[in-house]
């Protein structure tokens, strides 16, 4: 009947299911569902974008206001990566979690988060998005906490509350936005009327800000990212990658809906709020690669990376130029896959050695080289080394970045992309060499090969080669995306 | 019919200590079968109702007992007569661990009827009787444990709610004098040509009435006696100091506002910017103190002050749509907070906790009443698809129409209140179902869902509140076409 809910729908009622059935199942029965639950969605995502109708008004919350889905380029964009991952983390998840409590209690609000990230990707206006942008936060945090130390109680909580304080300053905007705009539907290139200079444009501008901010805060924008590398490490490894790789973009794509879609390009360009908010992006940037830096918790580090290769999107997204814009979605794969990819890796090493420090890993890469061999690679990728997806994007970015009409951020921007790419690599390759060169005092008899469970590398694997995949071969989403994008901007 | 509707509460109430009653449950058939008729009457009554004025008695002059229906009485004699059968059901099956029952229902039968008698007031001076009689039958509530903090609370609430009557008294002098009438006429019923040059006088006595009635409805700095008087046993909590007494002060000064000073007379005064400023303030207020509160039903009864402000912010818009999302927020608001007063009341039933911190891993051994609680917690926080996400709409949306700057705070406020809102509310919803790594629940192992005397009315709440998230239109249609006074 419907077939654009099914997505939506299916993972979060099998999800409920799995929370409010009482009895504890068999962990082999537990995973097979799960897993076939999730296979079917993803199954069920793809054939949707192929097939299924591209809109449909489910019902209308008010008289105006419509539960609308509808699905464009930027949908397929995050849907794939959505799926991607959470297959991939899900399926990580059944060798990693053996050793956690309560897993059917993560399995199922890992289900409905999935569904609700769907739902995300196909929401067709304001109002719709923001119910299931509450909605993830909801059905995320429990992920985050999961583990039940004070510490991770206390991490959650941080990111319910930091979400829930972005996403109340966006719906101030969106108040004045249905005032402003009649409709919330997404339209490419802005549905808002007003001009910048008029008195009601003016304090339009201030909620675009408030907006930023506010959704920012999901991606971890400076000023208010410090959830991040709080939740990232207290997070179970699987949940972390779902989190940095996917729920994370959910703030990128809100930015992209409401400055693209609603105010338009041309409303915010040259403003003082697109100043502001180059600015804090560029900050995030350089801030999130200088703490990555001096941090020695690994995961806490691919946190504050998060930090910082987040902001390179909003960057992009910043310029209101073409390539930037280009660069910037190039980037939100690139980095979903590796980032990913990373968290999967740093959940492997903790699983398999119990070791969370950068420092104690001397040899890793003599114990466990293919997984180590696949974090080489990734990393690479994220530094923006060439034919990895990480080059590509940042060179859309960079010559995005030089191109826009930005005034002084023109030289600043590239430049501070340059200085975090290397400090990028000064945080990401020093575990490979210490993995792979352990030094002359390492003790080789003592070595014993323990390579992770089948579980656990196959979905590692998958999604590097899927990461390098998107840097050999670009063209086929910079074709698809060519004519769209120019339609936007 | 009016009459009969009013009378036949407080004479249930009155019959319950006299009746020889052999068990329990023929009490309970009794009052249960007495609030429903009187229900189903309110409810034929508002279906089929006429312009005309009931006259009861007459004083001097314009002054005089009368009755109408008109559609600010549909709403709350709606709401009230909604919720009570619910309430009375419930109270059943809490009342059995209590003292002193015949004297509870007594009173608590009675507040009906007077509830009501401020519902269908077609006047300010009947209006005016029956709020300082609803005062009368509920201190005896509050007292009802005869514990020494009873005492005190209720003694504080009755002199705080006689005293707001008398400064309510004075705005009703004034009208008398300035006005044509004191009936209820949407858009005021002030003489701009009697008034003259007083206007501003005229202004401070709104203030002061606003305030008066206001202590009623909480507002700051007359709010300490709600959290106090939560020593009451849940049901009054739950109906009388989130519903019927504290919404009998809200009604009144939408009344006062709308239908005696008139919204023309009052729109863009400093009037308006004073009494916005403090429902404002109450609105932040009340939340910053719901966090601090660790008692769950005090924590409860400071979230009751924020959104009873929030009531009062749609009403001090002074417009058609700030009226219309006043009243959504005053229906949705009594479902939402009936129903999580009612969880907290059941937990408080069967495991005897009183405070947040206690309630580690009970979400477990209570699923339907925590599975409710957070349904509540969620509406309460305006998450989209339940219903306190159409009620805060509504208003945030009369507040951007008006384009008044103080109002576009306001909104803030709202919002600062809903993140408040979720931080209260949540942290309970959390300890409940995430105790934390190696949580010894066995301390738990007697506490289960209650009865389903208690469980039917929390359904029924719980399918209310998501059925105004999803489909309000028709009911908000309705609340604007009493906004814009077609009824």
């Amino acid at each position: 009947m419907y077939p654009i809910l099914l997505p939506i729908l299916f993972p979060i009622l099998a999800g409920l299911c799995l929370l409010v059935y009482r009895k504890d199942l068999e962990r082999k029965l537990l995973t097979g569902i799960t897993g076939s639950c999730l296979v079917i969605t993803g199954a069920l995502v793809i054939s949707v974008l192929a097939l299924a109708k591209k809109s449909l008004i489910l019902f209308y919350l008010t008289e105006t206001l419509p539960i609308y889905f509808q699905i464009d380029e930027i949908s397929v964009i995050f849907s794939v990566l959505t799926v991607v991952v959470f297959v991939c983390a899900g399926f990580f998840a059944f060798a990693y979690m053996k050793h956690e409590q309560k897993e059917k209690r993560y399995y199922g609000f890992y289900l409905i988060a999935f569904g609700v990230l769907n739902g995300l990707c196909f929401a067709g206006n304001l109002i719709t998005f923001y119910l299931f942008f509450e909605l993830l936060t909801l059905s995320s945090f429990p992920l985050v906490l999961h583990t039940g130390t004070r510490e991770a109680i206390m991490a959650g909580l941080k990111y319910l509350f930091y979400s829930l304080c972005g996403a109340y300053a966006s719906l101030y905007g969106i108040y004045f936005l249905y005032r402003h705009c009649d409709t919330l539907t997404f339209t490419a290139g802005g549905i808002l009327q007003a001009s910048p200079a008029s008195p009601d444009g003016r304090f339009l501008l201030l909620v675009a800000f408030l907006m930023i901010l506010g959704f920012g805060v999901k991606a971890g924008m400076f000023p208010m990212h410090a959830w991040l590398p709080t939740a990232h490490p207290a997070a179970p490894a699987p949940a972390s990658a779902a989190l940095s790789a996917v729920i994370v973009k959910a703030g990128v794509l809100a930015l992209i809906r409401v400055i693209y879609y609603i105010f338009g390009a041309d409303f915010l360009r040259g403003s003082w709020v697109q100043t502001a908010w180059l600015t804090l992006a560029l900050v995030t940037v350089f801030m999130g690669s200088m703490l990555a830096y001096r941090e020695p918790v690994l995961k806490k580090r691919l946190a504050y990376s998060t930090v910082s290769q987040l902001s390179y999107i909003l960057f992009g997204l910043a310029v209101m130029d073409q390539d930037a814009f280009m660069g910037g979605l190039l980037h939100v794969l690139a980095h979903g896959f590796i980032k990913g990819t990373l968290f999967l890796i740093a959940g492997a090493i903790i699983f398999t050695t119990g070791k969370t420090r950068v420092d104690e890993l001397h040899g890793i890469g003599k114990e466990m080289p293919l997984t180590m061999w696949c974090y080489t690679i990734v990393s690479l990728g994220l530094i923006g080394i060439p034919p990895t997806g990480g080059f590509v994007s940042k060179w859309y970015l960079a010559i995005g970045g030089l191109a826009g009409d930005i005034g002084i951020f023109r030289y600043i921007g590239p430049a501070v992309l340059l200085i975090s790419a290397l400090l990028t690599a000064g945080y990401l390759l020093p575990l490979t060499i210490r993995g792979f060169f352990p030094g002359a005092d390492y003790d080789y008899n003592a070595l014993q090969k323990r390579e992770p469970a089948r579980l656990m590398t196959i979905p590692i694997l998958f999604m590097t080669i899927l990461s390098v995949l998107i840097g050999l071969f670009p063209n086929i989403i910079t074709d698809y995306l060519t004519k769209f994008v120019s339609s936007l901007l | 019919m009016i009459i009969c509707i009013i009378l036949l509460p407080i004479i249930a109430g009155i019959l319950v200590p006299l009746l020889p009653f052999h068990k329990r449950c023929h009490k309970e058939i009794f009052l249960e079968g007495a609030v429903i008729l009187n229900s189903i009457l309110v409810w034929y009554l508002l279906l089929h109702h006429s312009e005309s004025t009931f006259l009861l008695a007459h004083f001097t002059g314009d002054l005089n007992i009368s009755f109408r229906v008109d559609g600010m009485s549909m709403v709350f004699a709606g709401l009230v007569s909604g919720l009570w059968p619910f309430a009375t059901l419930y109270a059943f099956e809490y009342m059995t661990k209590e003292k002193h029952e015949n004297s509870f229902f007594l009173f608590y039968t009675m507040t009906y009827g007077v509830t009501l008698g401020i519902a269908f007031a077609a006047n300010l001076l009947t209006m005016y009787f029956f709020y300082e009689l609803l005062t009368l039958v509920t201190v005896p509530l509050v007292m009802h444990t005869l514990t020494r903090e009873a005492v005190l609370a209720s003694r504080k609430y009755l002199y705080y709610s006689l005293g707001g009557a008398a400064f309510a008294f004075i705005g009703l002098i004034m009208v008398i004098v300035y006005g044509n009438t004191t009936d209820f006429i949407l858009g005021g019923v002030l003489d701009l040509a009697k008034i003259g040059d007083r206007t501003n006088v005229l202004l401070l006595i709104y203030v002061m009435a606003f305030m008066g009635f206001g202590v009623k409805a909480a507002v700051c700095p007359f709010n300490s006696w709600l959290p106090q008087a939560g020593v009451a046993p849940t049901p009054v909590t739950a109906l009388l100091h989130a519903v019927a007494v504290v919404k009998s002060g809200a009604f009144a000064i939408i009344r006062l506002t709308y239908y005696s000073f008139g919204t023309e007379f009052l729109r863009g005064t400093w009037a308006q910017t004073t009494v916005m400023i403090v429902v404002m303030f109450t609105i932040v207020y009340g939340c910053s103190r719901a966090v601090k509160e660790t008692h769950i039903k005090r924590r409860l009864a400071y979230s009751t002050i924020s959104n009873l402000s929030y009531i009062l912010f749609g009403a001090v818009i002074m417009t058609p749509l700030g009226l219309t999302g006043a009243i959504t927020h005053l229906v949705f608001h009594a479902v939402m907070k009936i129903s999580s007063f009612f969880c907290a009341g059941a937990i408080m039933h069967q495991t005897d906790k009183r405070y947040v911190h206690e309630l580690n891993g009970l979400g477990y051994r209570m699923p339907c009443v925590f599975g409710i609680f957070t349904i509540s917690a969620l509406a309460l926080m305006g998450v989209p698809g339940l219903a306190g996400f159409i009620s805060k709409w509504n208003l945030a949306q009369a507040a951007v129409d008006s384009q008044n700057p103080l109002a576009y705070g306001g909104i803030a406020c709202l919002l600062i209140s809903a993140l408040l809102t979720a931080i209260y509310m949540l942290s309970i919803v959390v300890r409940a179902f995430f105790p934390g790594k190696d949580f010894d629940d066995s301390s738990l192992q007697d506490a289960h869902d209650p009865n389903w005397k208690m469980l039917l009315p929390l359904f029924v709440f719980t399918v209310f509140i998501i059925l105004f998230g999803i489909h309000s239109q028709s009911i908000v249609n309705f609340f604007y076409d009493v906004a814009a006074g077609v009824y």
